[in-house]
């Protein structure tokens, strides 16, 4: 594909703001969404690893792990679904013809989504007791991570398939033989993939640091059950850290030919450095980890390592079509619509802000209350702002829109 | 040579891209309205429960949430990005263009959506541990962040159909796009048919409910909701139709199955008369009787409902300017957008299209069928499918004994003006004309008795029918061209309107989508 071409696919209606911007908050939010997704993972197969265990600690973590997976489902889904919007706004030649070259499995991702996560539901439901009587069922655990790994694998497939151009007719039109089905992905890199799902190791392990230190603030504190977390925690982290490493590298060593530039540019060395950095934490913490808010701050490290993953990996990407196939994603005509952006970042920053805070702080702290919770008044004055913001933004929405209409 | 950027196209030859994309987006609206409708319920009963002294309500709200969790936000949350996932692959113009004139709406509407699902697992798992005032709070977080959430997709799905201004094509802001009438009509339709929905598949829960003077409240208030919210969103759907442009309600009248308005005239019935029984007699509210309702709505209300929003905006698929076949059909010069057509007709698709193998760039009598087989892929799969079976197939239109000339001039005559009602305006070269003629011939057309009279109720041999519109149409082509693009029938010759000397003899197949 001329880059002549890539650019007719392009969308004529341009970009309402910078492309840079669209570039920036995809990196970020599919960092927030990978690392939800990898704490499914983790605590899913943690689920699964403690479920049919002899050992109590085990059951009860299973148990705290099966509600944790269940809930970063719903979040994976909900914080994905920004990195595919934006993804779509400065890559469209790409996305789209990479999707609707595996059509089939892209309706296919929505169904097998939904299986895997009634699946989960399933196990749930089939084991209410799970700490005190043990795992029942499991078949639907292991359904529901084979699915959930398999929407995984197909999004990867789609994500690849969208950096080689170049094989674009030959995948449409075999030999020259239109094959417009979709039934096939046409390409992986399966160390790659191997690479993003092994990250579920130390990411749950960073998870389980903050789940312990967590554990360790409850009233009810069982000190026996935090010291067992411990080492378990640092052996995910320490050795799935390891294991992603070396998966990282073999990928890097097996970067097709376009791409064998990045294997040793600084962008993949400020990766590889990010991620030692997270492993090597709470090693450097030593004892302090079980002092202030130490235990929760691995996690944040991790978080901050998912970011500049992602960060190189758009690089790698833009890069990628930029040298190799002409296009520039930076380059999209600009209207600019600033109503638009205001409204998203006032939302974002002040509504959604507000908004949040004060749910995930009550969220927080009714989790380690013993009995009925009630928030503090400063608190509750934040819940009642966050009302009024919406009231106010539902207020301009029609003070607006009647407005634009009646003029 | 200038490119048109028209993707490579996902045709699945069972049931086709048109229904896959209606089947996600129809059982997304049952879970979203629903659940957004709850959403809003929930608030006013928190609100009830916690001013009356009534702890009960809120192991409703409990009971419900947990349902709703499963029923609208693991299916919900899914199913939207599903939409998303099945335009990609079956309209990624269409989808290109909404996305790129409303980013930070979408964006808006994601700040929503992660309140919204945060909001949902706290109201269900923290009902019994946090105090009465932080749940109030919640639940009334929960019902405006939902109710935010649908505010925003509405103007949206209104630029689908029709932009909010007229002067949006030459100021395209995004307010100029998002807000009209259409807008709080379908708003106003929108909101009443969630409330209907709420108080169907709250009945589920409601029937479970032991204690039966509960139960009695909670039938009560959900059949005044119902009956209510029944009413205004019949007086709201006159309302929405009144803001529609008048080739959506030619279309409509036209096109449309024959059942959709006795199924929706019927499914309101029984949905009044379903609440009215239950007001009167809250013991006849029955789970399998509520999972009844909530199947008749989706069959009669909601399937009819969202094939007719499909099919009235076509044949445009967003904003008017982009053609459901995905060439953009209409200039917009505040975004400096040109149309296709003009490209089109000069060129043809066959060597402006971008992925078309290069041995079918020229048409020879050795590819002709092949060269017109990706032609009816890229100007009509979308729309019509290419196998016996699927939305509209491609065969219907014609008959056996139809020859390829007549074919041609079917084409010709009924396509390339853009004055077919329900069609976009498809520019076919002679020799792409020819292309795709031979294709369709080798198609099972069916056999008709072609000494026939042509009856309104039977599909028409292109050759009668076309030669009609040709003899009429002589010397109208060229006033059919690219100036006329994009707006409604308006070309006349001999005193009657090409589209109905073109489009009627085929229009009886068109009934059965």
């Amino acid at each position: 594909m001329s880059p002549e071409i890539l650019y007719a696919l392009r969308d004529p209606a341009g970009v309402p703001t910078q492309p840079w911007l669209f570039l920036i908050l995809g990196a970020l939010t599919l960092a927030l969404h990978l690392a939800a997704v990898q704490v499914m993972l983790g605590t899913g197969a943690l689920t699964l690893r403690g479920a049919y265990s002899q050992s109590s600690h085990w059951r009860r973590l299973a148990a705290h792990m099966l509600t944790t997976s269940k809930i970063a489902v719903s979040v994976a889904i909900v914080i994905g679904v920004a990195p595919l919007l934006f993804v779509q706004v400065v890559y469209d030649p790409f996305w789209y013809t990479s999707n609707v070259l595996s059509g089939w499995w892209v309706i296919g991702f929505i169904l097998i989504l939904i299986v895997g996560y009634i699946a989960l539901y399933a196990f749930y439901w089939k084991n209410h007791h799970l700490a005190s009587e043990g795992g029942r069922s499991g078949h639907w655990m292991v359904l529901s991570l084979a699915l959930l790994l398999l929407v995984g694998y197909i999004v990867h497939a789609l994500t690849n398939q969208m950096l080689f151009p170049e094989q674009w007719m030959a995948w449409y039109a075999p030999d020259g033989n239109i094959e417009p089905t979709g039934r096939q992905l046409h390409y992986s890199h399966p160390l790659r993939f191997a690479f993003f799902i092994a990250l579920s190791l130390p990411v749950t392990g960073a998870w389980l640091l903050g789940y312990r230190r967590y554990q360790q603030a409850r009233p009810d504190a069982d000190a026996d059950y935090i010291a067992w977390l411990k080492p378990l925690a640092m052996r995910l982290l320490t050795l799935g850290g390891v294991v992603s490493v070396i998966l990282g590298v073999l990928w890097m060593l097996t970067l097709p030919e376009k791409m064998a530039w990045f294997a040793l540019s600084p962008w993949s060395v400020l990766a590889l450095a990010a991620l030692l950095v997270t492993v090597a934490f709470p090693l450097l913490l030593g004892a302090r980890i079980d002092r202030g808010y130490w235990g929760y701050a691995t996690f944040g490290v991790g978080a901050v390592a998912l970011i500049v993953v992602c960060a190189v990996r758009e690089v790698l990407r833009y890069v990628t079509l930029v040298g190799s196939h002409g296009y520039d994603a930076l380059d999209y005509t600009v209207h600019m619509d600033w109503y638009s952006l205001l409204l998203f970042l006032l939302t974002f920053a002040v509504l959604g802000g507000v908004t949040l805070v004060y749910m995930l702080t009550v969220a927080w702290q009714a989790g380690q209350t013993t009995g009925r919770y009630s928030p503090s008044p400063a608190l509750s004055w934040m819940g009642n702002l966050s009302i009024g913001l919406l009231g106010l933004w539902i207020l301009a929405y029609f003070a607006i829109g009647f407005y634009v209409w009646a003029s | 040579m200038e490119f048109i950027g028209l993707y490579p196209t996902w045709f699945e030859p069972g049931v086709g891209s048109g229904w896959i994309i209606g089947i996600i987006a129809t059982v997304h609206v049952l879970f979203s309205h629903t659940a957004v409708g709850a959403a809003i319920f929930f608030a006013f009963l928190a609100s009830y429960a916690h001013r009356n002294d009534r702890p009960d309500l809120l192991e409703f709200i409990r009971r419900y949430g947990l349902f709703l969790l499963v029923f609208s936000y693991v299916l919900g949350s899914i199913t939207g990005p599903g939409i998303w996932y099945s335009t990609t692959v079956g309209s990624p113009r269409g989808i290109s263009a909404l996305i790129h004139n409303f980013v930070w709406m979408w964006a808006t509407e994601w700040v929503f959506f992660v309140i919204e699902v945060i909001g949902v697992y706290m109201l269900v798992y923290l009902a019994s541990r946090v105090d009465r005032q932080t749940h109030l709070r919640l639940s009334i977080i929960f019902g405006l962040t939902s109710y935010t959430t649908m505010l925003v997709i509405v103007g949206i799905l209104s630029f689908m159909m029709w932009p909010g201004k007229a002067d949006w094509f030459t100021d395209t802001g995004v307010l100029n796009g998002f807000f009209g009438a259409n807008t709080f009509a379908q708003l106003a339709m929108r909101t009443a048919f969630m409330f209907t929905m709420t108080a169907v598949v709250g009945g589920i829960v409601a029937a479970g409910f032991k204690d039966a003077q509960f139960k009695r409240d909670v039938a009560r208030k959900l059949a005044w909701l119902g009956i209510g919210s029944a009413i205004l969103g019949v007086l709201f759907f006159r309302w929405y139709m009144a803001t529609l442009p008048e080739t959506a309600t030619l279309i409509m009248s036209n096109r449309m199955p024959e059942w959709f308005p006795i199924g929706v005239i019927g499914m309101l019935v029984a949905v009044a008369a379903y609440f009215i029984m239950t007001l009167l007699q809250p013991r006849a509210l029955v789970a399998t009787g509520a999972v009844a309702m909530t199947l008749v709505v989706l069959v009669f209300g909601l399937w009819p409902g969202e094939v007719t929003r499909e099919s009235i905006r076509k044949p445009w698929v967003a904003g008017q300017y982009v053609y459901s076949n995905q060439v953009i059909g209409r200039d917009v010069p505040g975004r400096g957008i040109e149309s296709e057509i003009p490209l089109l007709e000069e060129h043809g698709f066959l060597r402006t299209m971008v992925f078309l193998p290069e041995h079918l760039r020229e048409v020879t009598p050795d590819n002709a069928v092949e060269a017109g087989h990706a032609l009816a892929l890229a100007a009509c799969s979308n729309c019509h499918s290419l196998t016996p079976t699927g939305m509209r197939p491609l065969q219907d239109y014609f008959t056996a004994d139809s020859d390829i000339d007549a074919i041609v001039d079917y084409l010709h005559a009924g396509l390339a003006s853009g004055n077919t009602l329900y069609m976009p305006q498809i520019p076919f070269t002679d020799d792409e004309a020819f292309a795709l003629a031979s294709f369709i011939s080798t198609l099972t057309l069916p056999v008709t008795d072609t000494g026939a009279t042509v009856d309104a109720t039977e599909p028409m041999a292109p050759t009668a029918l076309v030669r009609s519109g040709v003899e009429a149409n002589a010397g109208a082509d060229s006033a059919a061209g690219s100036d006329t693009a994009g707006e409604a029938p308006s070309v006349e010759t001999s005193g009657q309107p090409l589209a109905a000397l073109v489009s009627s003899p085929v229009a009886p197949r068109e009934m059965n989508p």
